[in-house]
């Protein structure tokens, strides 16, 4: 394995992306992830918060602190992963990693590993989707991403700028993919929008140090209200308002984590004003 | 002079007839209350090598030209080895020697659960090791899974006979009662996850076999390798200084070390072989789930009359059937009970003694039954459970019992669930819980001490015990200090090491302390003894300091020995105490949070009250993760685990902690050796996850009937009793809180 | 193998090693400093907390060739009064956690030296004691100035 270490968009040819770490180290330790090649990023990726633009290589410990972004980003940023996570994650890599569903990580041969059926529908799923898990049941563990779906979040990358929503795809049979980028494709900048308030409010099993059961964020800009949901669809989850988690298709073990969305939601949106 | 008894030995709720050879134990014991020294706060002996990183673990021993080995373990849960390949690992980059199933003990030719070991490789890195185990070439023939404990029952799939018990007569009891509860509670399985995985380090010089292991029990893993390698036992040398945790997982050799011992051998090298962190949740024991189908009796005055209960515990491939109907038996006075504990052999990792084994998980059903007893009676839940106390156990004497004293102690905290419901909101709903404890932790012989003693005043106390982090070298200090007359910092205490020092205690089952301590003291005491000879003779004034006396020595020892006399014979040795918790529920949410928790134990004379504080409050908190977050899942079709790595098995962190107020009785046992003190390592984890659900229930009026209490469980109990309330409205009664 | 510099607690070193390699076995298994424990070596746990100028990282998943600061590891912090102030409050019972918890408590009060117990919590919350010692780990750094 090599490492390369660029400096500019221009220098990226191929191999694995590494900025923190924090994903790709153990994926890579795991086998989950095969690389010749490993390019640390962090000399390409802005890293820094300048006039609501936000440098994907800057970590969530910077951004849990930063007066200048809204609340829910904030927020987000605050309760995930651990102190020395949030210290080494950058915002760019957090709204690429993986599920934690426990069948992807020990690389059962998954939809979403390439194979044909999804071991945690049939098997255990009490952490898992209660949306679009038709295909693949995983839950998107990102209480950023939710955080800025929600505060409508545009995206620069090293070829495109794309709205944070088109980011993320749902995984189908020809495609297992859950997000849009391209092969070698970067992620450089988070463009957040002005909104009047925003909230995140997060369900966990221990206080710290959890990912989400379910996030809710919730945004106001100009007279809509924005809401978008961590950990319970394979990728973060934008709905209209509150009464589509009627329409949640939530398997046997995930029931429980619909009066849970609600709950959440509610609070989120009831600390906008 | 040296006897020979025949006597009974516990451990972790076991018994067995041991005979021991036990010298003479005259001396009185100290007085009640703190001493000079005993009784007081000590900082640990090791507390500056251990937060400095000077500590040397077991994983931090590196020999010369030491290999590391890497374990192939079964990926089916019930699986037979039909052919195996060793060749593809021999022939890659730096393997030097390989050993398939019956090649090592532990490595075997049918796997009875996923991560069984099967075979092992030695290399020179452990990333060589690993490649080179997984190249293994191996066919296997997949046998029938067994994972439901209750389908293992019907079918009779049993690791021992089930194990009956009776006293007076249930049915008679239970048809003239007044009140009648009876419910199922189901516990989950758990894993100790030390921060220190399994692992050994074996060298063999000559003909001995040197072994540096991560243990809780230096003398039983010298006898299990001997035994198992046909060595005598002087031919095994244990080694373990510090060690990182252990819960009861770490009593016995195991696998890891017999592939290390064999490898060894074959190379001519050091071998270590560690487990990784995803072996350690899969193939390094837990605490079984259990299902627990209970039924009480009470009259209307609130005597209870009848406790019957069926136990199931889920021991896995191997294990054995730990006392879960113990709290039924042991903890309330009542004429008629009756429990059958059926050990299910399951295709899942086995069982291992964790922290009060049986006793943590039964309390939770039995406790949690009593409250739902004391409910329907009207009964306060304290009134109840002294209305029952019991005076003996079964008949036999207790050498000491001041659960009484207990409760008295908690009735401020008890009083407190007036002003704690006041706090409720529409949101989070507060409540207050109880839960008594009961488990052993007297501690028995054999375990001896030596004591040296030079011309400087300072002493050292030898003997080849271990110190798992509970605070023993301090405690041990502590003692030899005052029976010496000298300052704690002129103490210090040498172990680690089976061929430095005498036989010592088994660092479980709460033993530590009850079992070396009194050793300890009298072997400081023979040499206090052989000091006084030495003034007399230079007829030096009473009162003399030991410094002044010793002085005279120069290079002159005086040596002391201890043995631990035997536990007081037709006495039942047990600790007591009892849990308040306070508790707030979101019932929006299910979110449980635990806010504070008053702990009263009695386990005789505390040594050292700081140390012991923190016993309490580790025991609390790992019961807290078991009773509400933590959970080892498995594939449900395969057996498989899932929860392999600590982002998906969740342990409490430093947020998840409630104020915690910790108190002692500190009353010696009058009955139980030079000392008086019994062991405080288990206790403060028994009543945690009933007191828990018990506020709970007082917050909410769900009841809570599965560990652990997750979000998805308190929703469910909290959509129950809201069906419950109303249904209760619509039939015109008022409406439940 | 690839060259690799290292600053830990002041030295400087210069070794070989593959890309891959951790951190934490560059530190424990060739420059010797077993104080750094690796107890998940997936960056679950916090046992292996270094801090990298200042900083508090996982040294298990942090890949040595990428690391560019100064690294401290608990033997650089071996006389900093947290140690006392944890070995005073009991705050250790196995200790094979503790250097990491020194190492990130080290980090806060040197960002805060006056932390509330939340502040604790907070930044503490990624280093798992298994013993469970976190009051007495709150006790030591609430009173860690003496």
């Amino acid at each position: 394995m090599e490492l390369l270490r660029p400096s500019s968009v221009a220098e990226l040819d191929g191999g694995v992306f590494v900025h923190g770490g924090t994903e790709v180290v153990p994926l890579l330790r795991e086998g989950l992830l095969d690389a010749e090649r490993l390019v640390d990023v962090r000399g390409v990726v802005p890293r820094g918060v300048r006039d609501g633009v936000i440098g994907a290589g800057t970590t969530l410990a910077e951004l849990e602190v930063e007066p200048a972004i809204p609340e829910a980003l904030r927020e987000a940023c605050r309760l995930a992963a651990s102190p020395q996570l949030r210290n080494m994650g950058s915002l760019g890599g957090n709204l690429l990693q993986s599920t934690r569903c426990w069948y992807w990580r020990l690389g059962y041969p998954c939809r979403l590993h390439g194979g044909n059926s999804c071991h945690a529908r049939d098997g255990e799923h009490r952490e898992h989707a209660v949306f679009a898990n038709d295909f693949c049941a995983s839950a998107h563990p990102s209480d950023v991403a939710a955080a800025l779906v929600a505060l409508g979040a545009r995206l620069r990358t090293s070829r495109r700028e794309l709205a944070i929503e088109e980011l993320y795809r749902l995984p189908d049979e020809g495609d297992r993919r859950t997000t849009n980028l391209e092969d070698g494709e970067l992620l450089l900048e988070v463009e957040l929008q002005t909104v009047d308030s925003s909230a995140y409010v997060k369900a966990m099993d221990r206080k710290r140090w959890s990912f989400p059961q379910v996030g809710a964020a919730a945004a106001r800009v100009g007279g809509e209200t924005r809401i978008a949901l961590a950990g319970v669809a394979p990728i973060p989850w934008r709905i209209k308002s509150i009464d589509e988690l009627d329409a949640a298709t939530p398997l046997p073990r995930t029931e429980w984590k619909v009066p849970l969305a609600r709950a959440l939601v509610r609070r989120a949106v009831a600390a906008l004003d | 002079m040296a006897r020979l008894i025949r006597t009974e030995k516990e451990v972790e709720g076991r018994f067995e007839e041991v005979w021991i050879v036990v010298e003479e134990d005259p001396l009185e014991q100290w007085p009640e209350g703190p001493l000079t020294v005993v009784g007081r706060d000590a900082q640990r002996k090791d507390g500056h090598e251990r937060v400095r990183g000077e500590a040397r673990y077991t994983a931090d021993l590196k020999l010369p030209g030491m290999l590391h080995a890497a374990v192939l373990r079964s990926p089916h849960a019930h699986a037979k080895v039909r052919r195996i390949d060793l060749e593809p690992a021999l022939a890659l980059p730096g393997v030097r020697a390989a050993i398939g199933p019956g090649e090592a003990h532990g490595l075997e030719e049918e796997a009875g659960f996923a991560g069984a070991a099967v075979a092992a490789v030695a290399a020179d890195t452990f990333a060589q090791a690993r490649a080179a185990a997984d190249a293994i070439e191996i066919e296997w023939e997949e046998l029938e899974v067994v994972l439901d404990p209750d389908d293992a029952v019907r079918r009779e799939i049993f690791t021992a006979e089930p194990r009956r018990y009776e006293r007076g007569d249930v049915e008679k009891a239970f048809a003239g009662a007044d009140v009648v509860v009876e419910a199922t509670y189901r516990t989950q399985t758990v894993l100790h996850n030390s921060l220190e995985t399994h692992q050994a380090m074996c060298e063999w010089q000559g003909d001995t076999l040197h072994v540096y292991i991560s243990t809780q029990f230096i003398w039983g893993i010298r006898q299990s390798v001997a035994d198992t390698l046909g060595l005598p036992e002087d031919k095994v040398r244990v080694v373990c200084e510090f060690m990182g945790g252990g819960f009861g997982s770490k009593n016995s050799p195991d696998e890891y070390t017999y592939a290390a011992a064999e490898l060894a051998k074959r190379t001519g090298r050091p071998v270590r072989c560690a487990l990784t962190r995803r072996e350690e949740n899969t193939s390094a024991g837990n605490r079984n789930a259990t299902i627990q189908r209970l039924r009480a009796g009470a009259r209307s005055d609130g005597t209870i009359v009848a406790l019957e209960g069926e136990f199931t515990n889920s021991v896995g491939w191997s294990g054995w059937n730990a006392s879960t109907e113990g709290p039924m038996r042991m903890l309330y006075d009542c004429e008629n009970v009756q429990t059958v504990t059926y050990g299910a052999q399951l295709n899942t990792p086995p069982m291992k003694a964790f922290r009060a084994p049986g006793f943590v998980e039964g309390t939770f059903g039995l406790e949690c039954l009593i409250d739902e007893l004391a409910a329907k009676l009207d009964v306060d839940p304290l009134d109840l459970r002294r209305r029952n106390y019991a005076g003996s156990n079964d008949g036999t004497p207790f050498s000491s019992k001041n659960l009484e004293e207990c409760y008295r102690r908690a009735e401020p905290h008890w009083e407190r669930r007036h002003e704690v419901h006041a706090r409720s909101d529409a949101v989070w709903k507060r409540g207050v819980g109880m839960a008594s404890q009961i488990w052993y932790g007297g501690g028995g012989p054999p375990s001896y001490a030596w004591v040296r003693l030079g011309s400087d005043g300072r002493a050292t106390v030898i003997t080849a015990m271990q110190d798992i982090g509970t605070g023993t070298r301090t405690a041990m200090a502590q003692i030899a200090a005052e029976e010496l007359g000298i300052p704690l910092e002129h103490v210090d205490v040498a172990l680690g090491d089976s061929a430095r020092g005498p036989y010592a205690s088994i660092s479980a089952g709460s033993s530590t302390v009850p079992s070396m301590g009194p050793a300890v003291r009298a072997a400081a005491a023979d040499a206090r003894e052989q000091v006084e000879d030495i003034a007399e003779q230079r007829e030096m004034p009473a009162g003399t300091p030991l410094e002044e006396i010793v002085a005279v020595l120069e290079e002159s020892q005086i040596l002391g020995k201890g043995a631990r006399g035997p536990n007081p014979t037709g006495m039942s040795v047990l600790t007591f105490g009892v849990h308040v918790v306070e508790v707030a529920v979101d019932v929006e949410t299910g979110e449980v949070q635990v806010e504070r928790v008053a702990a009263i134990h009695d386990v005789g004379r505390i040594v050292n009250p700081l140390g012991a504080s923190s016993q309490v409050e580790g025991g609390i908190i790992q019961g807290i993760g078991h009773t509400l977050s933590e959970e080892r899942l498995l594939d449900p079709g395969t057996g498989a685990i899932l929860t392999t790595s600590l982002d998906a098995y969740r342990m409490p962190t430093i947020a998840d902690v409630p104020e915690i107020v910790c108190e002692f009785v500190d009353r010696p046992d009058e009955h139980l050796t030079n000392l008086g003190s019994k062991g405080l390592g288990e206790p403060p984890i028994v009543p945690i996850a009933a007191a828990i659900a018990n506020a709970v229930r007082d917050a909410t009026g769900a009841d809570v009937h599965e560990l652990p209490i997750s979000r998805e469980e308190m929703l469910r109990a909290l959509r129950e009793a809201d069906a419950r309330a109303r249904e209760k409205e619509k039939r015109g009664a008022p409406a439940a809180v | 193998m690839s060259e690799l510099r290292l600053t830990v607690n002041g030295g400087e070193h210069v070794l070989d090693a593959p890309v891959g390699t951790s951190l934490a076995h560059v530190l424990r298994e060739e420059l010797g400093l077993t104080g750094t424990k690796v107890a998940c070596n997936e960056g679950h746990c916090g046992a292996c907390t270094v801090q990298v100028d200042g900083v508090p990282r996982l040294s298990c998943i942090t890949l040595a060739h990428t690391v560019e600061g100064e690294v401290t590891t608990i033997e650089g912090l071996r006389d900093h009064p947290l140690v006392e102030a944890f070995v005073r409050a009991d705050a250790v019972q196995c200790g094979y956690c503790t250097p990491g918890q020194v190492v990130s408590a080290a980090a806060l009060v040197a960002a805060n030296p006056e932390p509330t117990r939340e502040e604790i919590r907070h930044a503490m919350a990624g280093n798992i004691c298994r013993c469970g010692t976190y009051p007495k780990i709150e006790e030591a750094i609430l009173s860690w100035q003496g």
